[in-house]
This record gives C-alpha cells, structure tokens and sequence, in this order.
C-alpha cells in the first residue's frame, strides 16, 4: 500500500496501523472520519463518495510526504473510502507515528485539512425524506484555490495602464498555511477565517507602511491582494522594508513583495499593479476590494484614495509617519464617519511636512504604524472594531505614548462628490521624457527641486542647472518664477508633480511635472 | 491666567523642541494659545493647516480655553 490509498470496502485500521510501526517511533496518533446521521439539519441515511483516483492518489500521496517533511514524523498513511457508505461507518483513515506525540498529532491534523481540501473527492448525501445531493468539500467552498495557470504574458505592462498580474504557479507544492493560532481566538474561528479568505484587499504603496501591512495580511490568509506601486526597489529603503534585500535593489517593488508574499502563503492571490495611483486609475484599482489600505507617503495619494473610496462606498485605512511619530485613521462609509478631507479640509501640499527622504526615519515606526493598518483592516473584516468611534490615533514612539483624538464628520466636507473633482481637463500636468537630453529639447525650462544634498549624489550628465530646493520655496524662502515655460523634476516625480499642480491653481499654466522624475529616466 | 498642558506633533514638536510643555497664558481660545505659541517657538505653520484636540477632541479653533485643559496641536504628516 503507497502512502495514500482509495479503497472499495470497508477500511481496516488495524491493518493500516502495522504498517506505521517503527522502533524510533515513540508514538501514534490516528484520526478516523465516521458517516454522521446530519448535515445542515437533514437526516442523512446513507452516502457515496467519488473520486478521481489517479490524480487523487498523487495528490493524497503528496500531501502525505508534506507532512512527513514538515512535521519531521517517523511514517504517515491515508486511506480514503469510494462507493456507497452507511451511518457509523469509516471514511477516512488517517494515521502517524513519530518520536513525539506533538508532531504526530500536527502531521496528522495537516493531512486531513489537506485531504479535504486538495484531493478531488464527491460526496453524494441520500436523505431521509428520499432526496439526495452532491456535497462540496467544506473547505473548497471556504477558501477558493485555483490550480490556475501561470501569469498570462500576453498582458500589458506598460506603466500607464492599470494592468493586474497573478501569478499561481508557486501554490500546488507549497505547504498549506496553518492559521491554527488565529483560529483559536474565540472571536476568529473557522468562521472568521472563512471571511478573511473570501476578503480581498488592496495595498497602495509597498514601502515602509506597505511591507508589513501586506506581510501581515498576507500571513492571515486575505484571499485576495492587490499591491500598487509604481517604484523600484533602492538601498535607501531597506532600512524600514526589510521585506526586500540588496538583490532586489532597481527591481520593481510590487512584483518583489509578490514573489515574497507567495513564498508566505500560497492560498493568497496577489495581483500587482506596477504603476503610481493617479486620479485616471484610482477607481479601476479600487474596484473588486473590499477594502483599501493607504500606505504611500504624500498626501496626493491619500487623499486620491480618500476620494475613491468615498465615491465607492469602501473602508479605507490611512496612516502616515513622521519621524518618531504616527498617524492613524479609518474611514468607514457611514453617515456620520469623517474622512480624510473633514480632518483635513484644506489638502496639505506635499514638502511642507517633510517626507522620509527629507526628514528621516527609523525603521520600526513605519512598521508600528503598518502593523497597525494591518491590525485595523482584519479587525474591519472580522467584524472586531463595532465599539469603535472615529478618530485620529497618534502614536509616539520616543516617548511611547499613544492618542485616540475622537474625529467628527465635518458637515461641510461634501461626502457625495469627494475632492469636487479637482483634476481638471486642460493641460495634462505630467509630461513623460526618455532621456533628460530630450526634455532639454523640450523649449521648457527645466528646474531640480530637490534638496541640495540630493542633488550631490547625481552622475554627471544628470546635472540640472537651474535648481530651486522645494524646502525652500515651502517656507517662503524662494519664489517660483511667475512667468514662463517650466518642467519640474524631483527624484520620483512626486513633489514635482505636487508643486505643478499648487501653481497650475494659483493660475500658472505653462507648469510641468517631470513623470517619474530622475528615476524614471535613469531607468 | 489659566495652566493649559500643551502637546506638539511632528514638525512643531522639531520647532517647540519638545513634545509637551505647560504654560500659563492668558489665551481665551485655542486659535489665541496657537498665536501666543506660534510667536514664542517661531513655528511658520499657519494656523488653518492644523488641526487641534482640547481633552482628546478635535476641537473648533474658537473653543474656549479653561485651566487645566489638555491642548494637542497636530500637523498633517504623509511619510510612509
């Protein structure tokens, strides 16, 4: 007998149990699957179970040596019965010997959740009242899985379009995840866990914020993610995204954090979205989550989310870091609940605040706040936070002191049409240059906004004369000039784009953002 | 003059050079305790981009002030 095994008659314990015998085996632990009476409130009298027994013993077979492997047991076996079965009698048999008890118990536990789960088995229930029906397997139901094929190619990647990637292919031979631990929260459960599996999530920006909240959610079994970000992975972030390493470095961050994250947990679809999030793709990112977590670092961003998920109808988890410092929120789409624009009615521009390049930042306190997104989504979609009020949580991680401050819709804040629209439809704010030379060619002036000590890293030949540091044109330091023909550029085309889009309201049309920034042409 | 504990974040506590201070001040509303310390700590935010909390509450700017209220004065802040 193989590893796993069908069989037509009765199964015989006894039998099977001989041949788990070992002298280093210390003990055994069998889990045995006996016909009930019920199901879902119906008498059942009898049932027949069917399989595909060639892919069902290579699949069985392979679940067996999983667990053997992972649990590091002695021997394993499974019989499962086929054909027609009666009320008491055995279905399934499972058994494991090993030097411990715990790892017999475990491995026994991982094959059966796996048998139920992978290995293509029908069961058809004949009911007391003379019907019948064919059963799914309860944990196909609970956690969709796709043997699906690899990434289709065929797609799209340019950066100007909202594509989605998956990518499957790592999950037949990963091990099944075990959310053991979260399940044995009373307030969890089976029940709970089906909810996160069935919950799809999408992830704006995968840096320092972005990295633990997808590693966490991820971890818990989200059925389904989606990872916007449209940087490369650079030395100067692994600091606080240790999720990505030095081999990573020029990489794209979405499509790292996926290969990682399916290393993590094979059951999760992850689809990546290599692109920035812009007023044009927003909605169709939204779309198909139940809920959004906002983890980039400038306000445009936030409060593109904000917007979205205000005209969606979908919860949305914000936090942002400054320092030593955080802030949390979540929007809810209630009535009463504030968003982000009835905190904070007059959008801040980015670089009056400072961001992680310009201010600096620990690593651990993008990640406190992170886990705290994280923490705040599974709440939202377990159904946890119903005792929660809205509020801006800020958190100090110097002094290691915390703060609800109880948030209140701002009746002035129009709900219904969420940042009046603002991106108009004149001039695009954005122009897309290969090369700098080519911008050169543009007839525009070109101005560095960037800092003075980043300006000192750059190679020869990316050397922009004109330079007005965006510190100080935010503090009243130095003008931008009111007349004339300018492109903007800033290092990722993120501040520039800010600053474009601050002067194109003050009534300056001829003012462009570099795309990407230096960045973009550099790669 | 009324004992008013006050605490900065983000970019007024890197002003402030602290994050909590107690002052006495003569200030009948937040919006006159923000002026009063904007001047002292020199912060160069102006008032309508912040939010402020009175005893963990964000607050209107013309809320009156009584002694020993906890003032929060918050920046927005966007790293990530």
């Amino acid at each position: 007998m193989g590893a796993f095994a069908f069989a037509g008659g009765p199964l015989e314990p006894e039998r099977y149990r001989e041949s788990l015998a070992d002298p280093s085996a210390g003990g055994y632990a069998s889990f045995e699957g006996w016909v009930r009476d019920h199901n879902e409130g119906r008498t059942v009298q009898r049932l027949e179970y069917e399989a595909f027994e060639p892919l069902g013993i290579a699949e069985g077979e392979r679940i067996v040596a999983e667990a053997v492997a992972r649990f590091g047991v002695t021997r394993a076996a499974c019989v499962h019965r086929v054909g027609s079965l009666g009320i008491g009698e055995l279905a399934v048999w499972v058994g494991v010997s090993a030097a411990h008890r715990g790892e017999a118990f475990a491995a026994c536990r991982y094959i059966i959740d796996e048998v139920k789960h992978r290995v293509p088995i029908w069961k058809k229930e004949h009911y007391a009242d003379g019907n019948s029906g064919w059963v799914n397997c309860e944990r196909c139901a609970a956690a969709p899985r796709s043997g699906g094929p690899e990434d289709d190619h065929a797609h799209s990647h340019g950066p100007e379009h909202g594509h989605a990637r998956t990518d499957d292919s790592a999950r037949s031979t990963a091990p099944a995840p075990d959310y053991s631990r979260q399940i044995a929260l009373p307030e969890v459960g089976a029940a709970g866990q089906a909810r996160l599996a069935a919950a799809s999530v999408l992830v704006v920006g995968a840096g320092g914020l972005g990295v633990p909240v997808l590693q966490y959610l991820a971890a818990a079994g989200i059925g389904r993610i989606g990872i916007v970000d449209g940087d490369v992975v650079e030395g100067s972030n692994l600091h606080r995204q240790p999720l990505y390493g030095t081999a990573d470095l020029g990489r794209p961050k979405a499509a790292v954090a996926a290969e990682r994250l399916r290393a993590l947990n094979r059951d999760v679809r992850i689809e990546t979205h290599a692109v920035r999030a812009t007023p044009d793709n927003i909605d169709a990112l939204v779309a198909g989550h139940d809920l959004i977590v906002e983890c980039t670092d400038n306000f445009r961003a936030k409060f593109l989310v904000n917007d979205a998920a205000l005209r969606a109808q979908k919860p949305a988890v914000f936090a942002s870091v400054h320092q030593y410092e955080g802030q949390l929120q979540i929007y809810r789409p209630l009535p009463h609940w504030p968003c982000l624009r009835c905190l904070w009615p007059e959008a801040p521009r980015d670089g009056l605040v400072g961001n992680c390049a310009e201010a600096g930042v620990l690593g651990p306190v993008p990640a406190t706040l992170g886990a705290l997104q994280a923490m705040q989504a599974l709440k939202r979609l377990l159904g946890l936070d119903a005792g929660e009020s809205p509020s801006l949580v800020t958190v100090d991680l110097l002094s290691l002191e915390t703060r609800r401050l109880a948030a209140r819709r701002n009746p002035a804040c129009d709900h219904e049409n969420p940042g009046n629209a603002h991106h108009s439809d004149e001039q695009p704010l954005e122009l897309e240059f290969e090369t700098l030379a080519e911008a050169f060619e543009s007839g525009l002036e070109l101005v560095d906004i960037r800092e003075a000590w980043e300006r000192a890293h750059d190679p020869p030949g990316l050397q922009i004369p004109s330079h007005l540091p965006l510190s100080e044109l935010v503090q009243g330091y130095a003008e931008f000039p009111a007349e004339g023909r300018y492109l903007i550029i800033c290092a990722h085309g993120v501040r520039s784009l800010s600053l474009a889009e601050q002067l194109r309201s003050q009534g300056q049309a001829e003012v462009y953002s570099l795309r990407g920034g230096l960045a973009a042409l550099r790669s | 003059m009324n004992e008013i504990e006050v605490q900065y974040f983000a970019v007024l506590r890197e002003r402030a050079g602290t994050s909590r201070e107690t002052v006495q001040t003569a200030a009948a509303t937040a919006a006159e305790l923000y002026d009063e310390l904007a001047a002292r700590h020199d912060f160069g935010l102006p008032q309508a981009m912040l939010r402020v909390a009175v005893n963990d509450e964000f607050s209107e700017w013309s809320r009156p002030l009584v002694a020993g209220d906890r003032v929060v004065f918050i920046p927005p802040v966007a790293g990530g």
